[in-house]
């Protein structure tokens, strides 16, 4: 295996900002694509976020952007904008989240036609909160505003008390995945048709995507059972309370009608024997565990129980007996477990100014390893000549 | 609708979320895809809810394919495996690890048959390691990679997503985008080679802005309520009727803000006066918005915010979204005809190809191509023998 720079053949230009479209090609750039982002005005929002490391700058600016190389214009006069489009002209991408109009007043009038009119061989990744076309497609949104629209905040806390967000960043971060599939499934068809062309995307629409087993369990169910149908009205879900910590467990399987064997010896040993003259309790555990339509309901009944035992003991039997199992984690544990440390997840940075980690990317190739790009974006200066130069790099 | 992946072949072996949906979207990419399932059957047929007694979780997660059954035990339907491996340029397995090998369709044996294969295995925590053997799902990643540990009200303990298969759905996105890379790789040097994409790393991706602020900076990532690490206000506040959701992203748009509530003197006030003052004092001032969003109702604040270009919206349920005209417009829910089991919404393609499009075609009857998939088989042979 030989550390690779894949996309090294292709020039990248971002004209983005916050997570969405910033991620993707940051991911891009650690596939080797050279990267130049675009920073108009204030420049991107996410400078301005906390936290602060300890050399100054925004963290979550330095994780989005590491790897680039990066060009501020403090207004649009028309030199700056004949750098953009010659910027854009020589380049195999464009990811942007700035609509036709915008884009238009850039002076890429035609960039996001199906095919870019200028430049036939250029994949364009056009990003926007909630879709290209439609009556709201021009009004402005948010991570938190695409969660409540696609009715992910529906799934945490409790009806009638105030609104829970997920933590994750997940319409930026699930929005930044589909745009890396987006623009390498356009390259990997370029190479076959020699035409580049545009791809929509959108932090809705990828929430929605991502929304199908519940779209699809909604549609006419036989019953109203189990969490897919019911999970907006169930309680907070914070799994089974031992001596400890929580766990979440299951048992059940992933082949046939019945499952995996293992419930019924798993609950003779941590001693609820009664559960299995207990009507209410299927004998394979696959009701009454994990997302089973039971299992909240029925969840004080297996407490009794677990409540005597550490969290470790307990995801040791769970496991022993077939089962699946966890210990309810924080990030700092997390980064402590052995199998983190097995996994190679991260990779160190050491630079003069500072030292710090960052996440792999996330899959293992067997025939090259990308290179994880680790320098913190590096600005391009202004002079039209120094930029074209550079820029050509 | 010829999608940019079509004329590529794809078998895919998985089960259950997290391998099956891989093979779902490369069918909506263009692929030609055939799922294998074991006689016993994919155990998402079982899944509540059903609709017509089909589960909803396999109508919706193996869309675009053609279902034949196989059983790996045996030497001859194994043989058969490895025949349509030969004519494929993708396979997607994601077994317990060790599984695959037993049944004779590991990345050494496919490889003899096959090299220039993308082979993208899944697993729960890795390949490797001391938990590599562990079963895994959903709400067990969720648990252990930390992503329910930043669900919940502040300064209460951590809450799970009550949403089921959204970390085995983010892996199979993670896949799909290696197997997309893997597949230029090929494009470049000819070779094949296997992909491995584990549920661990995968919940890290969904969680990279939260896990590299804690990596910068050791801040451990801690429940917020509605509101966020970076941006302030940023969440969910209470009307006279309903909660909005607004965000303020920039300076500008604090002064809008500040404008459309009717509170101009905050513009000066030094608590508030920037991003970074503003997440500090985040408590004082969601306190203060609070109090002012709830004497007039969500519609008032909509309007006032629309027009000032500050973003915000009111939640949406399922009823809502999927008649919701912007919904419509792009797509972004797919109601599908099955053949069996009635009409079933499923959520539409996430990305919108201008010139190659992609398509997203109903999920098969389990087996019910089983004929037809044997028959092109021993066609496609008969015409290599002739030749």
């Amino acid at each position: 295996m030989m550390n690779m720079e894949l996309l090294s053949h292709l020039r990248v230009i971002e004209i983005a900002q916050g997570v969405a479209a910033p991620m993707a090609t940051c991911r891009l750039a650690d596939l080797g694509a050279q990267v130049i982002k675009i920073e108009i005005g204030d420049g991107d929002w996410t400078r301005q976020c906390p936290p602060i490391m300890a050399i100054g700058g925004s963290s979550t600016f330095y994780a989005l952007n590491r790897g680039k190389k990066g060009v501020h214009f403090d207004s649009s006069s028309v030199s700056v904008l004949a750098d953009i489009k010659q910027l854009v002209q020589t380049a195999d991408v464009l990811v942007t989240d700035q609509s036709s109009d915008k884009l238009s007043l850039m002076g890429l009038e035609g960039v996001d036609d199906d095919v870019c009119l200028w430049n036939d061989k250029l994949v364009v990744a056009q990003l926007s909160d909630f879709g290209k076309k439609g009556p709201i497609a021009n009004r402005k949104g948010s991570e938190v505003i695409a969660q409540a629209m696609a009715g992910y905040t529906r799934y945490l806390g409790k009806i009638g008390e105030p609104s829970i967000r997920l933590g994750a960043d997940v319409a930026g971060c699930s929005t930044a995945i589909f745009t890396v599939q987006a623009v390498l499934a356009a390259l990997f068809e370029r190479e076959r048709s020699h035409q580049g062309q545009r791809v929509d995307l959108s932090l809705l629409n990828s929430l929605l995507s991502m929304k199908t087993v519940h779209l699809a369990a909604q549609s006419d169910p036989d019953t109203f059972e189990g969490p897919r149908v019911g999970g907006a009205f169930y309680p907070p879900e914070r799994g089974w309370q031992t001596k400890d910590k929580p766990i979440t467990f299951a048992f059940g399987g992933a082949v046939g009608e019945q499952g995996r064997e293992g419930w019924v010896e798993f609950v003779k040993e941590i001693g609820l024997d009664h559960l299995l003259s207990d009507a209410r309790f299927d004998k394979t555990g696959r009701l009454t565990t994990g997302l089973g339509p039971l299992a909240s309901e029925l969840k004080s009944e297996y407490e009794v129980a677990f409540k005597k035992y550490p969290s470790a003991y307990i995801v040791e039997k769970v496991r022993e007996h077939g089962g699946f199992a966890s210990v309810y984690l924080n990030h700092e544990e997390l980064m402590s477990e052995q199998q983190v440390s097995e996994q190679n997840i991260l990779v160190d940075v050491q630079t003069p100014e500072f030292k710090t980690q960052v996440l792999d990317f996330p899959a293992k190739f067997s025939t090259f390893k990308p290179i994880i790009k680790k320098t913190a974006l590096q600005q391009i200066e202004k002079n039209h000549s120094t930029l074209k130069t550079k820029g050509q790099d | 609708m010829s999608g940019p992946l079509s004329g590529l072949k794809v078998v895919d072996v998985s089960i259950m979320a997290a391998g099956p949906w891989i093979g779902a979207l490369l069918g909506q990419l263009g692929a030609e895809v055939i799922k294998i399932e074991p006689p016993a059957g994919d155990g998402t047929r079982w899944v509540e809810p059903k609709q017509n007694g089909m589960g909803t979780n396999f109508i919706c997660l193996n869309l675009n394919k053609k279902d034949i059954i196989l059983d790996f035990k045996k030497n001859e339907d194994r043989d058969i495996a490895l025949k349509l491996i030969a004519g494929a340029d993708i396979f997607i397995q994601n077994l317990r690890v060790g599984v695959i090998d037993r049944l004779g369709l590991g990345y050494e044996a496919v490889n003899q048959v096959n090299p220039k294969i993308i082979y993208c295995s899944v697993s729960g925590f890795g390949e490797k390691g001391t938990m590599a053997k562990e079963a895994c799902a959903d709400f067990i990643m969720q648990a252990y990679s930390g992503f329910a540990n930043t669900n919940g009200h502040e300064g209460e303990s951590l809450e799970a997503f009550r949403f089921t298969g959204f970390i085995d759905l983010t892996t199979s996105i993670v896949a799909i985008e290696s197997i997309l890379a893997a597949l230029i790789h090929r494009q470049k040097t000819a070779l094949g080679q296997k992909v491995e994409v584990s549920m661990l790393q995968a919940s890290l991706e969904m969680q990279y802005t939260q896990v590299s602020n804690m990596l910068n900076t050791r801040s451990l990532p801690r429940p917020l309520g509605s509101s966020s690490q970076g941006l302030s206000p940023d969440g969910a506040f209470k009307t006279l009727d309903a909660e909005i959701f607004v965000t303020v992203f920039n300076e500008e748009e604090w002064s809008f803000f500040c404008d459309a509530l009717e509170i101009p003197e905050l513009k000066s006030d030094i608590r508030f006066s920037n991003n970074i003052k503003r997440v500090e004092n985040r408590k004082s001032l969601n306190a203060l918005v609070n109090e002012i969003m709830a004497r007039r109702p969500s519609v008032w604040w909509l309007r006032v915010l629309e027009r000032k270009g500050v973003a915000c919206a009111i939640a949406q349920s399922f009823e809502q979204i999927k008649y919701h005209s912007q919904v419509q417009a792009n797509e972004m829910i797919k109601e599908v005809k099955t053949e069996k089991w009635g009409n079933v919404y499923v959520g539409g393609m996430p990305w919108h190809f201008a010139r190659t499009p992609g398509e997203i075609t109903p999920p098969p009857v389990p087996g019910g191509d089983t004929q037809m998939v044997l028959d092109q088989l021993k066609l496609n042979q008969y015409s290599r023998d002739l030749n």
